[in-house]
Formats: C-alpha cells, sequence, structure tokens
C-alpha cells in the first residue's frame, strides 16, 4: 500500500489524473485501440467458425500487423491510466479478470497463429471442431475483457490509497 | 427534448439505464458493436487501401453484414443513451460532432455502392482497389474512428457547461 501511496502521490502521476487532456486522450488511445483489438479477432474468429468461408485462413495473419500496432497502444495507455489511479485498479478483483481474459485469448491466438491459421488444408471452408470450440472461446473471453474494463469505471472501492489513511 | 425523455419514461426504457447495472451493461453492449463494426467493415476498408492483398475483396466483404448488425445493436443502444439523458448529449460539443461524422458515413456507404463496389466485387484477390473505393474506404475509416473518439469524449464534456463555440 505505500508503494501504491508513492506512486499516485509523483508529479507524473497527480498530472496524468489532474490534466484532463493528458487522461482524457489516454482514454481515447486506450478506446480506439482496444476497438480494433478486439475487432481484429471478431473477424479472425468468425471466419475460424465458418463465417466468410472463402476468405483462405492462412492470410488472415496479414491483418495481424494492425493487432499488434492496437496491442502495443493498448499496453501503454493501459499502463499509463493504471499510474493515473493505480490503486482503483489494483484493489479492484475486476481489473484482474480483465488481464486474465486478455492474457488467457492471446494465448489462444497464438496457438491459431502455429496451427489453423498457416495450415493450408483449412485455407477453405469451416476449421475443424477443436479450432472452432477455441474460436468461439475467444470470442467470450474478449466480451469478458470488454465487459470487465468497462466495470472497471463502476466497481472500484478504493479510488485513492491516500484515502485509506 | 422532453419528447425524448418521455419516449425512455413511457418505454421503460429510462428505469432500467438508471438501475444500479443498466448504464455500465448497455455500455458494455455498445462497445461489443462496435468492436463488430471496426472489425468487419475496418478490416474491409484496411484491405482496399492496400493491407492484406490476396485475400479477394469479395470474400472479405462477406464478413460486413456482421458488422451491421453491430452498427444496428449500437443505434439501439444509442438510443437508450440518448433518450434516458438528453441534456448531457443534444448540448454536447462531442456527441453533435459524432453525429456529423455518422452522416457523413452514411453518405459515403451509399455512394460507395452505387459505384466503385461493383469493380471491388469483380477483383482479383491480388488486385489493387479502384481509386474511388480507395477514397471511400479512408474516409469511412477516419468517420468511424472519429465517431468512438467523440463517443468516449462525451463522457469529458459535461453540460450545460457549453464548451464549444457554437453551443
Amino acid at each position: 500500500m505505500d508503494l501504491l501511496l508513492w506512486l499516485e502521490e509523483t508529479a507524473f502521476s497527480t498530472w496524468m489524473r489532474e490534466s484532463g487532456p493528458a487522461f482524457f486522450s489516454t482514454l481515447v488511445l486506450h478506446s480506439v485501440a482496444m476497438g480494433f483489438v478486439v475487432g481484429v479477432h471478431v473477424a479472425t474468429n468468425l471466419r475460424i467458425l465458418g463465417a466468410a468461408p472463402r476468405i483462405p485462413l492462412s492470410l488472415m495473419s496479414r491483418f495481424f500487423p494492425v493487432l499488434w500496432v492496437n496491442l502495443v497502444v493498448v499496453s501503454l495507455s493501459g499502463a499509463l491510466l493504471l499510474v493515473a489511479y493505480p490503486t482503483k485498479a489494483l484493489t479492484n478483483p475486476v481489473f484482474y479478470l480483465k488481464l486474465t481474459a486478455v492474457v488467457a485469448a492471446l494465448f489462444i491466438t497464438r496457438s491459431f497463429m502455429k496451427g489453423v491459421l498457416q495450415d493450408p488444408h483449412t485455407d477453405a471452408g469451416r476449421a475443424g471442431r477443436r479450432d472452432r470450440m477455441l474460436a468461439a472461446l475467444s470470442l467470450l473471453l474478449w466480451a469478458g475483457a470488454v465487459t470487465a474494463g468497462r466495470l472497471l469505471a463502476y466497481t472500484y472501492n478504493t479510488l485513492m490509497a491516500s484515502h485509506l489513511y | 427534448m422532453d419528447a425524448l425523455l418521455d419516449f425512455s419514461q413511457k418505454s421503460g426504457i429510462y428505469d432500467f439505464m438508471h438501475s444500479t447495472w443498466g448504464w455500465p451493461a448497455v455500455e458494455t453492449l455498445h462497445f461489443m458493436g462496435l468492436s463488430l463494426l471496426i472489425g468487419t467493415v475496418g478490416l474491409f476498408d484496411l484491405r482496399m487501401l492496400g493491407l492484406a492483398k490476396g485475400i479477394p475483396m469479395n470474400s472479405l466483404h462477406r464478413l460486413v453484414p456482421w458488422g451491421v448488425g453491430g452498427y444496428a445493436l449500437n443505434v439501439m443502444t444509442g438510443v437508450m443513451f440518448v433518450t434516458s439523458a438528453p441534456d448531457q448529449y443534444l448540448f454536447n460539443p462531442a456527441f453533435q460532432v459524432k453525429l456529423a461524422l455518422m452522416g457523413i458515413a452514411g453518405i459515403n456507404v451509399l455512394l460507395f455502392y452505387r459505384f466503385p463496389f461493383d469493380r471491388v466485387r469483380r477483383a482479383d484477390a491480388e488486385a489493387d482497389a479502384p481509386r474511388a473505393a480507395k477514397v471511400a474506404a479512408a474516409i469511412s475509416l477516419c468517420c468511424w474512428i472519429g465517431v468512438i473518439v467523440c463517443g468516449r469524449l462525451i463522457t469529458y464534456y459535461r453540460p450545460p457547461y457549453h464548451w464549444c463555440f457554437w453551443c
């Protein structure tokens, strides 16, 4: 708790909180980039589940540079938002749920990249049963991450560590 | 504005939105709709702009109905927000710009399907999109990104303190 108190009293954390434009531009970047991260996953998973079957599955990863760039933006802006209100997120179980969902979904993506997304046998039509289950799970995990992310604004129990003293 | 509030209150939307989890739940759905739109229409736009050549534009266009579904979800959830707190939206510059961008995006969609779409549909997997399609794709991407930015900024502006010069 002392560490959180120290962090939120640093000049940078205070500036992130109190300068309206700094906080809101970070929030905007986080939302837009998250839209693209989830969006690329929505398209890829829908394709694996059998939608738009004439998209060659092995070429879907050509959209992944968009995913990686936006994942970097999401992580950096997320870290800045965390620096602004460290206690608010770190004392809220929903924050850990969100991180877990994102990491689990990215592991599924990694397994797709080694498998169904580069296997020419599954290029056309629907992917195998196991991959379809994983794609559905990935969609659920992203829905969970989005839900948890939105709920962070409503479910926190302590806004600032200094409020505990 | 009274008519909007009246609609919300009589339909029960108002009570639902102002219940404990109503507003956050609908916000969450609104973000899911946005992700559907970006993931389908956004990727189709990026392909027309030259990314991911090798994927036939025609095959990628088959994902667009999912984006239309996301758009419909967001119109519905959006109406729920606006009618449940109209004063926070109608006088809000972020919301006004958001509506204007949606209008431009709408006209852009009509022009796209009227003119370059036929050539896009018949193009080869490796083909470059026609110039008109590229322009439409760029306008579409800019508008939808702008719509998300404005949507997020709605909470930054708190009417009735008017921040913009035309309010």
